[in-house]
């Protein structure tokens, strides 16, 4: 079931909130030992919740699709008087005495909050192993990682846990567990969600996004979370639509970008297929494939990893004594960052200026542009280097390869579905569109998704 | 190539010399992909970050 389906049965009074929220406190407690997707349950506060919704409902108050659906929040939106860990040692023990703006938010629009997701450490990484809280898994495959940083959202979502999970995503965190847990997953633009009362990990390149089980979800969700918030400095002024996508929806000429530089050595021979097969469905369905030539990844990715480590260590120096509070890989992580310059920083924010616009000459005859979301499905718990065309690489970097040029320039972009490889693991691909057009992505996800079933399928988990 | 040792030691950062052989193929990689571009700015590129006069001001 889909949030826009539980929300229609509740609006006819076939099921209660107190209903689907027991049900996904049942599966959690079922499931939740296997996967890890969850900090903390909130399980009485969520069974009021869903009490209150359901008297709300019987007196005429109706707050729209989420009013009454029990979904999860990562472990850095702030809730006030609940503990938010950030995945990370050094806030075992922080409670927040207020809510994050997302959590505001979604708790006017009625949704229940049943729990707290599992992440990465301090949401830097791509596995959600995390040493503090134990591994997060894979629902389609219990030995790999979920993807990270938002593992335990893509986690909970994949495995039908939730309707929906929010997350964070400063270099593919949002969008890397959708893909590998068979979600759908969107980073907004910069700015078009509020970070207020979320956990920092990077000044300028966080966004706060959400994972669910179909784009429409994902549509009606954004519907929620748009807007400008005074108290976030990054946060948009410019106008929100509506984001709602009608039942039949076209993408007839819609001129889609298709990188040249995207060769297989960059990508996993079934994920190319995967994505090759895509093309053609949205060529069927009238869409325009138009080759493009896009700013040099490999550049992007290293003015992002500049800009990443020397605004995650400035963040993070007043804690760097406490060696005790960091695993290992995290230390190093943070440790380059020390080792960059200023001058290095300032040019790196400098060259983001120039990539911006070569993107945007780029781009500007095509409407959004299509990739694999990750090169390879996801990998088994424990390693740090894969294969992706036939040569070993360091684990983060081919991950999150294809997915950091869109935190670098703040467009957004979305993750879906796209087929699954042999072993059975999802895929995922990219749509990534012009600033503030959420809308135009979503559209075209929701033509893809609606001609294929890859969101349809269940993972072994739930047989 | 930095000598990323001696780096550590001049702004007195607490990383013994084993972390940083450590780290040095991450951070070589990184300066071999960066350094290049830095070459190429125009001068009249600013960066991207802004400081709002006004609204520092009411804060």
């Amino acid at each position: 079931m889909t949030i826009l389906e539980a929300a229609s049965a509740l609006r006819k009074k076939e099921l209660s909130s107190l209903d689907l929220t027991v049900e996904s406190l049942n599966r959690i407690a079922r499931q939740n030992p296997k996967l890890n997707a969850f900090l903390t349950v909130l399980d009485e506060q969520a069974r009021l919740r869903a009490n209150q919704t359901d008297k709300e409902r019987s007196d005429g108050i109706d707050r729209g699709p989420l009013h009454g659906i029990p979904i999860a929040v990562k472990d850095v939106f702030y809730m006030r008087g609940i503990r938010t860990t950030g995945g990370s040692k050094l806030f075992a023990d922080f409670v927040p005495d207020f809510d994050a703006a997302v959590v505001e938010r979604l708790q006017a629009a009625g949704a229940v909050i049943v729990g707290k997701t599992g992440l990465h450490e301090l949401a830097f990484g791509v596995t959600s192993n995390n040493p503090h809280f134990g591994a997060v898994r894979n629902p389609w495959n219990l030995e790999r990682i979920p993807g990270g940083s938002s593992g335990g959202s893509g986690s909970a979502v994949g495995a039908h846990l939730v309707f929906m999970a929010t997350g964070n995503d400063t270099g593919g965190s949002v969008r890397v567990p959708a893909s590998y847990c068979g979600t759908v997953g969107l980073k907004p633009t910069f700015g078009r969600i509020s970070r207020y009362g979320i956990l920092p990990l990077d000044f300028s390149l966080d966004h706060a996004g959400i994972l669910t089980r179909t784009v429409r979800d994902t549509a009606v969700t954004l519907n929620v979370l748009a807007g400008h918030d005074s108290r976030d400095d990054t946060c948009s002024p410019e106008g929100v639509e509506d984001y709602s996508i009608p039942p039949e929806v076209s993408i007839r000429d819609v001129r889609i970008g298709w990188p040249e530089s995207l060769n297989s050595e960059e990508v996993d021979v079934e994920v190319a297929q995967s994505i090759t097969r895509m093309v053609r469905v949205a060529e069927r369905l009238g869409a325009r494939l138009v080759p493009i030539s896009l700013p040099d990844r490999d550049a992007i990715n290293a003015v992002h990893r500049v800009i990443l480590h020397s605004e995650v260590s400035a963040l993070m120096q007043p804690h760097l004594g406490q060696r005790d509070k960091f695993s290992s890989d995290l230390l190093a992580l943070l440790q380059q960052g020390c080792l960059l310059s200023a001058t290095d920083y300032v040019n790196a924010q400098r060259l983001r200026r120039l990539m911006m616009r070569e993107w945007s000459e780029a781009c500007a005859q095509v409407d959004c542009v299509i990739t694999p979301t990750t090169p390879i499905a996801a990998p088994r718990i424990g390693k740090s280097t894969v294969l992706v065309g036939g040569e070993e690489r360091d684990l983060r970097l081919a991950t999150t390869n294809l997915v950091r040029a869109a935190n670098l320039l703040g467009l957004p972009a979305i993750s879906i579905p796209c087929g699954f490889n042999r072993e059975g693991l999802p895929l995922g691909l990219q749509i990534t569109g012009k600033p503030f057009e959420e809308g135009r992505i979503l559209r075209i996800a929701a033509a893809l998704e609606d001609a294929t079933d890859f969101h349809r399928r269940l993972p072994p988990i739930l047989s | 190539m930095r000598d990323w040792k001696l780096m550590a030691k001049a702004l007195g950062l607490d990383i013994s010399e084993q972390e940083i052989d450590r780290l040095k193929p991450a951070l070589d990689s990184l300066e071999a992909a960066f350094r290049p571009l830095t070459a190429e700015i125009p001068g009249e590129v600013e960066p991207a970050l802004i400081f709002r006069c006004l609204l520092e001001e009411k804060e």
